[in-house]
């Protein structure tokens, strides 16, 4: 399944990505080539003396929306500029992308030549009679294949993210395997594992009751339930660890690691702090209102993993292929 | 009762670490373990096990970013849109419902998103902030939590997963209804 699920993935977003694009060139969604009008404020009065000079460029929101034919921008686009006039008598526009540039501008400029700025070739250029102000025609640089080039960025990114993710673990890994090193040896996780026999009994049948992993899995259950996310993780990998060491065939899943994982994925926990916080800084009146309907959301999500998880290890489809490797092992593996 | 709620969680939280550190070496001190030795015994194990993870998650959000960055995910909204509405999910609501389980960086842009649109106190701003709450990133655990044992094979955990997010994602519609509904 996991092997449909990836490349669905992939070969879906490629797609999707391509369409979107032919879709783009085909509307020209981005209006290459095509002039747009607007109203030139400059400062200082260019006089023949200077070649570049800054200015502000003014289009009413009515016009700007009706050119590229959304409805996104909602005040008047008052935009930077840089004006250039080369020696071939040619005039540029520079946009420096800020704050007050249009999204619209801000997603053309990322995948225009340069990420802040945009630029326009001017075709036209009508000065009012003190100069000050101008009627500028121009065309902005060509942008397309937005959609490819963001799927080909994304997958340069993303794999980097997964190596700093992954290598940022390294230290509160470390911390912890220690200390769960040390509470194995002194016999304390035994201890902890005694009080929830009952119900590990139940939810791990093919894991010894004793068993170091069992400590584990209550260690990584408690610290989600309690938020501690970077206590949480490796103590997390260790109950796989530990999980790993019954599993009678390498590199498949055994049904105790599924059940674990499935606890882990429905993320019961008592405070989620992250939504929280994003609440009170959007400056909610009551930013914890969503503790019980999370606490409700992921009880939810926790039983009906649970029972997906019971469920679906019976069927021959997951069953089969471990039985079929683990010919002559004593693992029993449909509990 | 939620503010004393709150707050023993969070003096929880907050003491939790440093209390889990000196009882578990304290215990082990007391029970005459060599603390020190068994310590770092244990903890050379955690360069391994985060380099392990390295293939696994570069496969993952490799995936995922390029799903996310195609645009696809305003295809398949699209496609779910009516079945939603049926059952009364907002439609603002249903990119956060396919995002969680995919993105956690994601999810967590659009519940910022959103909630600046709606405003965090309105009934969509509630719905999309519970269901930040209602589960976690499941690709991302099954890739880091297999990857860091070398497991492949995912056999029932990824549908057992989504089936937990969809109901994850349906108890947070319902009980939003139910307490704040429209």
């Amino acid at each position: 399944m996991l092997n449909y699920v990836w490349i669905g993935l992939i070969a879906i977003g490629i797609l999707v990505a391509v369409g979107n694009d032919i879709n783009d060139e085909v509307q020209n969604t981005y209006r290459n080539g095509v002039p747009l009008e607007a109203t030139l404020t400059l400062q200082p009065v260019p006089s023949a003396m200077y070649s570049t000079w800054k200015g502000e460029l003014t289009i009413p929101a009515v016009a700007f929306n009706q050119f590229y034919g959304i409805y996104s921008q909602k005040t008047d686009v008052h935009q930077q500029v840089v004006v250039m006039t080369s020696n071939k008598g040619v005039t540029t526009l520079s946009m420096l992308v800020g704050d007050s540039t249009p999204e619209f501008w801000k997603k053309m400029a990322d995948n225009a030549g340069q990420k802040d700025q945009l630029s326009a070739e001017v075709r036209s250029l009508n000065f009012s009679n003190d100069h000050a102000t101008a009627q500028a025609s121009f065309i902005l640089e060509r942008v397309n294949y937005v959609k490819v080039r963001a799927v080909t960025k994304a997958a340069l990114d993303y794999a980097n993210t997964a190596v700093t993710i992954s290598l940022g673990l390294i230290g509160i890994m470390a911390l912890w395997l220690g200390v769960m090193k040390v509470a194995e040896e002194a016999g304390l996780l035994r201890i902890l594992t005694k009080l929830l026999t009952p119900l590990t009994r139940r939810l791990f049948p093919e894991v010894p009751p004793d068993h170091p992993a069992v400590g584990a899995m209550i260690m990584n259950v408690a610290a989600n339930m309690l938020g501690l996310n970077n206590a949480a993780t490796p103590l997390g990998l260790k109950a796989m660890e530990e999980l790993n060491k019954l599993n009678p065939k390498v590199g498949t899943a055994t049904n105790a690691m599924c059940t674990f994982l499935v606890i882990n994925t429905a993320g019961l926990t008592f405070i989620p702090a992250t939504a929280i916080a994003v609440r009170a800084a959007a400056g909610s009146g009551d930013p914890g209102i969503i503790i019980g309907t999370s606490i409700f959301g992921a009880t939810c999500a926790t039983i009906a993993g649970l029972i997906a998880v019971k469920v679906l290890q019976r069927l021959p489809w997951y069953k089969v292929e471990v039985e079929k490797s683990a010919s002559g092992d004593t693992e029993v593996h449909n509990g | 009762m939620v503010e004393l709620f709150r707050n023993i969680v969070n003096i929880i939280s907050v003491a939790a670490i440093p209390l889990l550190i000196i009882v578990f070496l304290g215990w082990g001190f007391f029970k005459k373990v060599k603390v020190y030795e068994v310590f770092v015994e244990g903890a050379k194990d955690g360069f391994t096990v985060a380099v392990k993870i390295i293939p696994y998650l570069v496969a993952m959000l490799v995936a995922i970013g390029i799903f996310r960055a195609s645009g696809a995910m305003d295809v398949v909204t699209t496609l779910l849109a009516p079945i939603t509405n049926l059952i009364g999910m907002p439609a603002e609501s249903l990119p956060m419902a396919l995002m969680r389980p995919l993105s956690g960086s994601g999810s967590l842009g659009l519940m910022t998103e959103i909630m600046k649109v709606h405003g965090p106190d309105s009934f969509i701003g509630v719905l999309v902030s519970t269901m930040y709450g209602s589960s976690e990133t499941t690709f991302y655990v099954l890739a880091v939590y297999f990857g860091a044992v070398g497991i492949k094979n995912f056999r029932h955990a990824l549908p057992a997963g989504i089936i937990a997010d969809i109901f994850g994602m349906l108890g947070a519609v319902f009980i939003c209804r139910i307490l704040f509904g429209v």
